[in-house]
């Protein structure tokens, strides 16, 4: 646990180094002080396989400010956070050598490899125990974690002008990761507060200290707990980031990760929460679009097997894609729901895929008789419930995709979540053998 | 049929609304249909639309605006919304230079994806800032002139301008399908074929030369 606290200092002191966008905010507001910053940073260029206990950045407070943060709660989303840092064990080399096995693997191997993970240090990794997830592994995939320390070997030139020309759909660079991460941090609503009174009632200087932290800036409009919320999301988006450049920042995903915040009051948990969350989420945000495009075909699929008529009417419309479902797959209905919704939806899905990692197997959930069988596609069956709860409107009244995207996005604050868990599961029951 | 009901206007035009993440489409958008603005809307996922109808050059006209995601990562998405967009807003915050040096590759992604005629208009958002200001007016200006685009700054806080760059594009387009629509009465009654009354989509029409019969 601590040492994977380290991890996550590691990752965080990553951001920080090579941070060009705080390099030039520090030098647009604060010239003097720039010039200096821009020379401690470029004295540590070629620094990057030092230890982490030798490790030594000048102007940063983030490990004193992270240190702050720890606190003893006892808040009852330890344990899935728990259960997740165990996921996040298979980064092991052993586990990146075999691709494939992430969701068969027995606790005893994940309680061993968390071991072995708490004597990584990250940096250190050897590049070829990098397996890129393939393509066709859109389940479950482990973000490629080794190569972040090739990636940062050559941090200072990528962020130089020998950044490789790019073609007219570029490839993003960390650089404008950071400056995306902070946009989306500061209009972060608050919908957490109740959540975490202590979060909630931190005071000006923390908050602010935590801003100086991830040199957060426009933030002077926002109240404390907002200024300390949007500083701990870019603190953990960054280092995400760096994690698992493959995907680096996609716009959503501070949506799957504010909920997170709210109920972890401690970043380091709450960034190996996430990145246990991502596992599975990170295919929502790749580019090649093989997640999203595997989900919105299992959304269809249940669909035609649940409305044929409904099916056919989407078919007239050539939207059989379910193409105006793809917002709620990509946050996981995030959008649509209330914070207290999202955490209640949230922990059923995971509840269920952690029913079938721990290999309770549908066959033995029907002789037990006890409903619907676990499902790692609970989230998708939930979605097209929602969709066939407005199947009349949709084949009386609407005659274009674009009306069907309309209705989808102007589901937020509509929805009963337990009515739509009872379809969801209704929907597992009747198909789960003809979809998956 | 169900889709006649809703069909009590002279022309539909589709208008995108494109521009990098943070420049304020999403309330140019809500200014725009719903007179609504939001300091922390979240980011746009994919795609989303609202329409209003109203009146330009005596006619009605309905606006369906579609408002995209302006992260890179989506562009394949929402790029397919290009097709069949008259219109495109191009936005830029003017606080943020960066945004407008990115106007270029928007272009770019216009002439890749979208009706080579489409009408686009610049926008730099954001004027209610201007203390903040890092792209001069007449930066805006020139570049707009350089690239043949109509150009206005705008603030969707303030509401300043927002109608008038709808108006001004849906205008410019309404004028397009007119002389359009006449060309082809024109050559119908040349040519002595009989012709649909009214052209909905002006961008369809160059590439929907639904082929073979005319080419004699």
């Amino acid at each position: 646990m601590i040492l994977c606290r380290k991890d996550y200092l590691l990752l965080r002191k990553h951001c920080l180094r090579k941070s060009v966008y705080s390099n030039e905010d520090r030098k647009q507001s604060n010239k003097t002080d720039g010039a200096n910053h821009a020379e401690s940073v470029s004295s540590e260029k070629g620094e990057d396989t030092v230890s982490p206990v030798g490790f030594e950045v000048p102007d940063n407070p983030s490990v004193e400010v992270e240190e702050h943060l720890i606190s003893e709660d006892g808040n009852p989303c330890v344990r899935s956070g728990e259960e997740m840092q165990d996921d996040t064990s298979k980064t092991s080399p052993e586990m990146l050598m075999d691709g494939n096995q992430s969701s068969s693997s027995s606790s005893n191997k994940e309680e061993s490899d968390n071991s072995v993970l708490t004597h990584e240090e990250m940096p250190h990794k050897d590049a070829t125990s990098v397996q890129q997830p393939s393509t066709e592994d859109e389940q479950e995939s482990i973000p490629r974690y080794s190569s972040a320390g090739g990636n940062m070997e050559n941090d200072s030139e990528l962020s130089k002008d020998a950044r490789p020309v790019k073609s007219s759909r570029t490839v993003e660079d960390f650089e404008t990761w950071q400056r995306i991460i902070r946009l989306d941090a500061v209009r972060a609503n608050d919908e957490w507060v109740s959540y975490s009174t202590s979060q909630a009632a931190v005071s000006r200087e923390k908050a602010i200290e935590s801003a100086k932290a991830v040199c957060l800036k426009d933030y002077e409009h926002l109240e404390p707990h907002r200024i300390h919320h949007a500083s701990r999301l870019v603190a953990i988006l960054e280092a995400y980031a760096i994690y698992d450049p493959e995907i680096g920042y996609c716009q959503g995903m501070s949506d799957l990760l504010a909920p997170l915040l709210a109920v972890l009051e401690d970043d380091n948990e709450a960034f190996w929460c996430f990145a246990g969350f991502m596992r599975k989420a990170r295919h929502n945000f790749r580019l090649d679009e093989v997640g999203i495009r595997r989900q919105l075909n299992m959304v269809s699929k249940i669909i035609k097997h649940k409305d044929f008529h409904l099916y056919r009417h989407l078919e007239m419309l050539q939207a059989e894609d379910c193409f105006f479902v793809y917002r709620m797959v990509v946050v996981m209905f995030r959008r649509e729901l209330t914070f207290e919704q999202t955490l209640s939806l949230w922990e059923v899905m995971w509840a269920d895929q952690a029913a079938n990692r721990a290999g309770i197997t549908k066959s033995s959930f029907e002789k037990l008789r006890l409903g619907a069988p676990p499902t790692d596609d609970l989230l998708l069956y939930a979605i097209a419930a929602s969709v066939l709860q407005k199947r009349k409107l949709i084949i009386e009244s609407y005659s274009s995709m674009d009306e069907i995207i309309r209705e989808c996005n102007s589901m937020s604050g509509q929805l009963n979540i337990w009515k739509l868990l009872d379809d969801a599961h209704d929907l597992v029951v009747t198909l789960h053998d003809r979809i998956e | 049929m169900a889709h006649r009901v809703d069909n009590e206007y002279d022309y539909l035009f589709k208008i995108v609304l494109i521009g990098d993440s943070g420049v304020g489409k999403s309330n140019i958008l809500s200014r725009f249909t719903r007179n609504e603005f939001f300091l922390e809307s979240k980011s746009t996922i994919g795609v989303e639309f609202a329409t209003r109808t109203l009146q330009i050059d005596g006619k009605t006209i309905k606006a369906q605006i579609w408002d995209t995601a302006g992260q890179e990562r989506y562009r394949a998405i929402t790029s397919a919304y290009y097709r069949g967009a008259v219109g495109a807003l191009l936005v830029y915050d003017i606080t943020k230079r960066q945004t407008f040096d990115n106007v270029q590759r928007w272009l770019r992604e216009l002439r890749d994806h979208a009706d080579a005629n489409i009408v686009v208009m610049m926008i730099g958002n954001k004027s209610d800032l201007n203390h903040l200001r890092s792209v001069p007016e007449e930066d805006g200006q020139a570049f707009s002139e350089k690239e043949g685009l109509s150009f206005l700054e705008t603030s969707a806080l303030e509401a300043i301008n927002v109608e008038k760059a709808f108006q001004t594009v849906l205008s410019e387009i309404h004028q397009i399908v007119s002389k359009k629509a006449l060309a082809a009465q024109e050559s119908a009654s040349t040519n002595g074929r009989s012709m649909q009354g009214t052209t909905i989509n002006v961008a369809e029409a160059p590439t929907n030369t639904k082929g073979s019969c005319c080419s004699s």
